[in-house]
């Protein structure tokens, strides 16, 4: 018998009848079942601005934002331009903290605008094929849906139960985007507040992304072993005929791997892809742990350079980070760009509609430079033949933008050394020196420009002897790009919940030092080896590394002595000195979901609907914190909001700056660093840690230091802080040359000392500090500002306290 | 001398207010005359030549140092008053008067700035020039827009003789 379900029906034969059912009997007491397996809902599901203004002002009494404006003016609308230099306001009232704090909020909308839009996409797409009664599947856990459940109460089973979370993203969206309108906001500090919740509201949008694909499209679920993928512009076998895939959303480029299976092509082609629509390609039918062959070049900064190599024969673009010119980089070389979702169009001809043959004459005739086909089907059979049909063409005509010998000599020889390339790029390289060295026949500098260089072409277009200087760097970089071959875990989606299970203590007592979560894009200060470093300096000291997008990729991009990447060399468990991937941009959803399951799963805290309490639980207790060593993008500015809304501190690189708000703690104001103790309701003093809640770093050395000291939390038990210590001081000697200043106020006993120097720091808090020690039993008598309480119940929230 | 104020160019601009491009005497008569000066020190500031001739200018006008990044490194064992900080959070406190310093008697007037990437010190800067009256002039070889005073842009062997001329009018 099937049963019936609310909504309304139409009975055959009997015309102009419609019967609408708005209750059954017993829905009720599914409801009510349903209701005992979430848990009692917490206080703010389903939150719109004012909800969450709260706990946002509570994290902002410590943690100040700090403006860094980008430019004196504003001119956003007709009164201006205004200048708001020296904090003045603006025509309109608006002061400069404000309207820094609404630039930053307008990338934070917009990030989460970007990952919902996908997850819209996504999910529709996949309903349309799978039907709205699919039930989620991420893997052995109950938990398959922390965001979600934390932000709006509810727990999907199916994928149509993720069509109502979408709508209430989208609402807010539309409710938040409003305001950034000229008069509608006025204090820095509430632009701030909306910069929070959007982005909650990105982590939401991004686990509807994820869970949709992994349900759906075969990616692994959970799978600490996931197979390795080759990873780099050197893994392209440049004789095949190659097909490149750009952007975030790997809807459309299943139908291209699906038509290469059936047709036998996979080893008689190449599939690559840039930015995470590759990580997705690699984990498309996956769950079997089979290799996959679909390889993943690099990043954003790798796009320019890929074209101008010349190895690819079509490129086939989705959403986001895509580069405004690849057209007209395509057109040079004959690469042909398709544009396969209706975000990014190019101004190319849509041919949707047309048969696939004609398009593929047209194409080959260079009557048009690509096209826009939003057929999925029609695009599955046309980018494999297109590849197919250029390739010989291509080779024939020996299509590359690199230089040879002889013109790379002339090239070189063009030089004035005038200094204008280097001003204008954004990563200051030194271009005339190495172009000097060139001419004496030394490239070496050259080549080491390649790391470095975010192939943007700032460099080309002030030339003026012009000079294509990023093929000059790329020719001196032969070598080394053809050695570009590293290796990568594939994305293995969602922590179980026995893996929390199993990590949760060690985490909360810190015992498991603290977790590193690397994510982001390759805006780096000084080449994509810093997070190679800064991975491989935590996962020795048996930290949790935990990363995501094109900063896993990088990762894997080096290797050891024994030629082994950290991928060969460390396993992909969540665990301490372990390294696990969980996937593309969207699966950032998982890192911050990780986090919450702690507080649900090994605490077991409520997560519905009850995001205060369970971002004050991770603030005081999880030693986690997030670096986007390469943040460039929107998205990583929601990605690294939503993390600090969720407790989770984020350091960012120097590019980073430019964002434009941190939010920094004054670690030397004892005032803010008090809590409640949840027994009681009485004040208790903590450390100043974290010291921010999102900030930027000058080099990955002090980045490592920055890290270890950040991990330490109020709930560390001795063991924890002693290993937390030792550490943090191992690395600022290493790294700084010093022991921290402010070791000490992080000492609450001596089990707290680093136990090889324990003797030697008591004498140090004796007679540099004045603390009183009992030197036959080497105890603490007096001194530490902070007491150690086992069972103290560090919360920020008085209304959890149990007195209050 | 280097005619430290000739090449001012931009790539990009960060507004209105733009710093005074200065000499090599000027810059020396106000580290001279600042009543609390602070020299912020980047890890650019490493290469053996630049720091070399910080640490002789933090000699010579008795000048703290606040060593951001990793350039702590370079001024363990080397006689001067220098402690680790990391730059943006220095750009904030800096913007607090009651900010106790690094050495616990209170915030600074003028700061020094050398050996940073132009885009990152640029934008730290921009919290002492729009919320701040903390003086900023950068002796460093590009020209900072943001700070309040700046050499413009100059070559590295320019550069360095104009560090060496600061110096010598110390
Ligand atoms: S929004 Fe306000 S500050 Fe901006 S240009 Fe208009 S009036 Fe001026
Ligand atoms: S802009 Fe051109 S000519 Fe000038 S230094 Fe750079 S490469 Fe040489
Ligand atoms: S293409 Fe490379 S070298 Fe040229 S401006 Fe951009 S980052 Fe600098």
């Amino acid at each position: 018998m099937s049963k019936l379900t609310t909504g309304s029906f139409s009975i055959e034969d009997l015309e102009s009848v419609q019967i609408t059912i708005n209750n059954i009997v017993g829905a009720a007491k599914e409801a009510a079942e349903e209701a005992k397996e979430l848990g009692p809902m917490g206080p703010t599901p389903f939150p719109g601005i004012a909800t969450l203004r709260d706990w946002s002002f509570t994290l902002f009494d410590r943690y100040e934002p700090v403006y860094t404006p980008m430019c004196d003016q504003c001119c956003y609308c007709t009164f201006g331009p205004c200048n708001l230099e020296g904090n003045k306001r603006g025509a309109c009232g608006i002061d400069m903290k404000g309207q820094a704090a609404r630039e930053f909020f307008l990338r934070c909308i917009t990030g989460c605008a970007c990952h919902s839009a996908h997850g819209r996409h996504l999910l529709n797409h996949i309903i349309e094929l799978f039907g709205e009664e699919m039930p989620i599947n991420m893997g052995a856990s109950n938990v398959i849906a922390p965001n979600i459940q934390l932000v709006t109460g509810r727990q999907p089973k199916t994928l149509g139960d993720l069509k109502p979370i979408m709508e209430y993203v989208e609402e807010e969206l539309g409710q938040m985007l409003a305001t950034i309108h000229a008069g509608q906001e006025g204090a820095a500090i509430d632009y701030d507040n909306k910069s929070m919740l959007a982005g909650v509201l990105d982590h939401v949008g991004m686990e509807v992304s994820d869970i949709a694909q992994v349900t759906a499209l075969g990616f692994p679920k959970s799978d600490p072993d996931v197979p390795l993928v080759q990873v780099g512009m050197g893994t392209i076998d440049p004789k095949k005929p190659v097909i490149i895939a750009i952007g975030h959303n790997v809807a459309g480029v299943t139908y291209i791997m699906d038509y290469m299976e059936d047709n036998d092509l996979t080893d008689k082609m190449e599939i690559g892809g840039l930015c995470c629509t590759a990580f997705d390609m690699t984990r498309y039918k996956r769950e079997d742990r089979q290799a996959p062959y679909a390889k993943i070049v690099g990043s954003l900064a790798k796009e320019l350079k890929i074209v101008r190599s010349g190895i690819p024969d079509v490129i086939v673009l989705d959403e986001q980070c895509v580069r405004a010119d690849l057209v007209q980089e395509g057109q040079k070389l004959k690469i042909p760009v398709i544009a396969s979702n209706d975000k990014i169009m190019y101004g190319l001809p849509d041919r949707t509609n047309d048969d696939v043959d004609a398009i593929i004459e047209d194409i080959k005739s260079g009557a048009i430079p690509g096209c826009v086909m939003l057929d999925y089907e029609k695009l599955g059979e046309l980018v494999p033949r297109i590849a197919m049909e250029m390739a010989p063409i291509r080779d024939a005509e020996g299509l590359t933008a690199i230089p040879s010998d002889e013109e790379m000599k002339a090239l070189v020889g063009k030089c004035v050394e005038c200094g204008e390339c280097k001003i204008a790029c954004p990563e200051e390289l030194d271009i005339p020196e190495a172009m000097a060295a060139a001419k004496e026949g030394d490239i070496n500098a050259l080549e080491a420009l390649h790391d470095i260089c975010v192939g943007c072409r700032r460099c080309e277009q002030v030339c003026n002897k012009d000079i294509p200087i990023l093929n000059v760097i790329e020719k001196a970089a032969m070598k080394a790009i053809s050695e570009e071959k590293g290796l990568v875990r594939a994305g293995r989606g969602q922590v179980s919940d026995a893996e929390i299970r199993a990590e949760g203590l060690n985490l909360v007592m810190g015992t498991t030092p603290g977790v590193i979560a690397i994510i982001g894009c390759a805006n780096y200060p000084a080449g994509s080896k810093d997070v190679y470093n800064i991975a491989e300096e935590f996962l020795k000291r048996n930290y949790l590394l935990v990363v995501s997008g094109c900063s896993a990729m990088d990762i894997g991009m080096y290797k050891d002595e024994d030629g082994k990447t950290l991928y060969e060399r460390y396993p992909g468990r969540f665990e301490k000195g372990n390294i696990l991937n969980t996937g593309s941009c969207v699966s950032n959803s998982h890192i911050s979901g990780t986090v919450h399951k702690v507080a649900a799963i090994f605490a077991g805290r409520n997560l519905s609907g009850n995001l205060a309490e369970i971002a004050d639980y991770s603030l005081t207790r999880v030693g986690a914190v997030g670096l986007a060593w390469g943040a460039y993008s929107q998205k990583a500015a929601a990605i690294g909001t939503g993390c600090n809304m969720y407790g989770i501190p984020a350091v960012l690189g120097p590019h980073s700056s430019k964002y434009r708000r941190a939010l920094i703690a004054k670690n030397y104001d004892e005032s803010r660093w008090k809590v409640y103790d949840g027994r009681n309701g009485q004040e208790m003093a903590i450390p100043p840690a974290p010291e921010f809640l999102i900030t930027t770093a000058e080099t990955w050395q002090e980045t490592c230091v920055i890290l270890a000291k950040n991990c330490i939390r109020p709930s560390d038990n001795n063991m924890g802080r002693s290993i937390k210590l030792t550490h943090w001081m191992e690395l600022s000697e290493k790294y700084l040359g010093i022991m921290p200043e402010d070791w000490w106020k992080y000492v609450r006993h001596e089990a707290d000392l680093p136990l090889s120097k324990r003797e030697e720091l008591l004498k140090k808090l004796e007679a540099e500090h004045g603390w009183e020690i009992d030197w036959k039993k080497k105890k603490i008598i007096s001194g530490p500002a902070i007491k150690f309480d086992v069972s103290a119940q560090p919360t920020n929230l008085k209304r959890l306290c149990k007195e209050a | 001398m280097v005619d430290t104020t000739k090449n001012t160019k931009l790539f990009t601009t960060y507004g209105v207010k733009t710093s005074k491009a200065i000499t090599t005497e000027i810059a020396a008569k106000l580290i001279s005359k600042a009543k609390r000066p602070l020299f912020v020190i980047g890890t650019a500031g490493l290469t053996p030549e630049v720091l070399d001739r910080a640490v002789k200018i933090a000699k010579a006008a008795n000048l703290p140092i606040a060593a951001t990044g990793s350039s702590m490194l370079g001024f363990v064992g080397k006689d001067v008053d220098a402690k680790y900080i990391n730059v943006h959070q220095l750009g904030f406190y800096l913007t607090d008067p009651n900010w106790p310093g690094l050495d616990g008697k209170g915030s600074y007037d003028t700061i020094i700035t050398l050996g940073h990437y132009k885009y990152y010190i640029n934008q730290v800067l921009t919290a002492t020039k729009n919320f701040t009256n903390v003086k900023s002039i950068s002796i460093d070889k590009n020209y900072i827009q943001n700070a309040t005073m700046s050499f413009g842009n100059l070559s590295r062997e320019d550069h360095i003789a104009a560090l060496d001329e600061v110096i010598d009018l110390l």
